[in-house]
């Protein structure tokens, strides 16, 4: 039942949910950055 | 159809939201406990230090109590089964890192009264996720609508109170120091508001909480690492100053030990309830930490009659706020609302759909296909406990006056909490 692992990473990579939580990450990372 | 709709009855049970509002409620109440230990730890150590020792802690915690509990063969299934996971437990391992970070940098530029009330805006955020991504809230009444909304903003609301009489008034910092604190704090919340999303998205595939935590620390143990070698001095400076805070580590893997308690009743309430109630539910740690310094630790001592009254408010209105949640049992369409994105997320992943409504419904799938506990489980948990046991040794207790009365009685009612909410997942889930 489990999709191969190339389709994992398209499943999770074509997620836009995904983008949100990674795009947050990464936006924080730069706003520690200005911050310090 | 007719499947769908019992599956989505049995979900819908109270049990379930019985169970999701009692871990909810327990998780308030040991991250609440976990504020104590940390509070013996007065030498001047960076806050990136007392921040990695107790994520120190958190990971040995986390690594021990999963194991113990299902064992690793039951987690590596569980992972092998919805491998797409391991990539959002880590993520949210590292938003939960970078949020912390930041709170370190808006408490310095603008002070705890002013950036505790914006980066409590965590849960709102989590919110807005859950009705935006996992249909929360679509479908439910004008009742329960008012009811989450209502006592989210109460738990916030009596949480800024709470803040704001009991922090002591430092100047903020001016300018632009002061402007870069209030986007520090406010980020940091939404940081940890958006860390939900990975944890809805982990229960709504059928993921086991235990197995979640496991990989999530992870992500929050190297990160907060890094970010302490880079922010303050280098690997070697980190190495120094972890030799040097030997005696107060003890104190910072305890509270981490009790902050995983907190975060696993935390997982298990975001699983049952959803983090729309899950979440606003487990902020009312800020009622325990208060509890636990003004009363074992005697911080409110000589406070105006301004102060106390703002405290009473500010705990009766989280309390009414926890109790309104609580109320708010989801009803039937908005079960068939969640269980639309269950399907979908089926359908995304390739997941058993069967399998992941059993896990729903408190059920455990793996349960028949998991091997006993393994000699080298029994080595881990020596290990840990091993830890614990050698940092207690090393660990000096500050010349601090506390009131030992008070603090058998909020151990005990932590304890009781513990117990009891353990039991109730055990019984109904075997920690599924």
């Amino acid at each position: 039942m489990t999709l191969p692992r190339k389709s994992i990473a398209r499943a999770i990579f074509t997620d836009v949910h995904f983008w949100i939580p990674a795009g947050v990450l990464v936006l924080g990372i730069v706003l520690l950055a200005v911050v310090r | 159809m007719a499947a769908t709709d019992t599956q989505v009855r049995a979900l819908s049970s109270r049990s379930l939201h019985t169970l999701g509002v009692a871990s909810g409620l327990a998780a308030g109440a040991w991250l609440g406990v976990a504020e104590a230990p940390t509070k013996l730890v007065t030498l001047g150590f960076s806050p990136f230090l007392i921040s990695l020792g107790m994520v120190a802690g958190v990971f040995t915690a986390r690594w021990t109590l999963p194991v113990m509990i299902k064992g690793t063969g039951y987690i590596w299934l569980d992972l092998r089964e919805k491998p797409h996971l391991v990539l959002w437990a880590v993520l949210a391992g590292m938003l939960w890192a970078v949020a912390n970070t930041l709170t370190v940098f808006a408490i310095r530029n603008v002070g705890l009264s002013i950036a505790f009330p914006l980066w409590n805006i965590n849960s709102l955020v989590g919110l807005f996720w859950g009705w935006l991504l996992f249909n929360e809230l679509r479908g439910a009444g004008l009742r329960q609508r008012v009811e989450v909304l209502g006592g989210a903003a109460a738990i916030v609301g009596g949480a800024c109170l709470l803040a704001y009489a009991t922090s002591h008034q430092a100047a903020p910092a001016p300018g632009s120091a002061a402007a870069l604190g209030i986007v520090a704090a406010v980020g940091a919340g939404i940081l940890w508001g958006t860390m939900y999303i990975p944890y809805r998205k982990a229960y709504i595939s059928g993921m086991n909480p235990l197995s979640f935590v496991t990989v999530f620390t992870f992500g929050e143990l190297a990160t907060v690492f890094v970010l302490a070698a880079a922010f303050d001095g280098g690997l070697r400076h980190v190495a120094a100053e972890l030799g040097r805070a030997r005696p107060a580590l003890f104190w910072l893997f305890l509270g981490g030990f009790c902050w995983v308690l907190g975060d696993l009743f935390q997982q298990y309430a975001a699983k049952y309830v959803g983090i729309g109630r899950g979440i606003p539910l487990s902020n009312t740690n800020q009622l325990w930490g208060l509890a636990w310094g003004a009363l074992f630790f005697g911080e409110l001592t000589g406070q105006g009659s301004t102060a106390q009254a703002l405290i009473i408010a500010g705990s009766l209105i989280m309390i009414a706020g926890a109790v309104a949640i609580s109320l708010a049992e989801a009803p039937q369409a908005e079960q068939v609302s969640w269980r639309k994105v269950i399907e979908r997320e089926c359908s995304r992943y390739g997941l058993d759909r069967e399998r992941v409504a059993e896990s729903m419904r408190g059920g455990d799938p793996l349960a028949g296909e998991q091997t006993g506990h393994r000699w080298w489980e029994w080595l881990i948990a020596a290990a840990a406990v091993g830890v614990f046991v050698w940092l207690a040794t090393q660990a000096e207790i500050p010349p601090i006056e506390v009131n030992l009365a008070w603090g058998v009685v909020l151990a005990a009612a932590s304890l009781a909490l513990l117990i009891a909410c353990g039991l109730l997942l055990w019984k109904r889930t075997r920690f599924s």
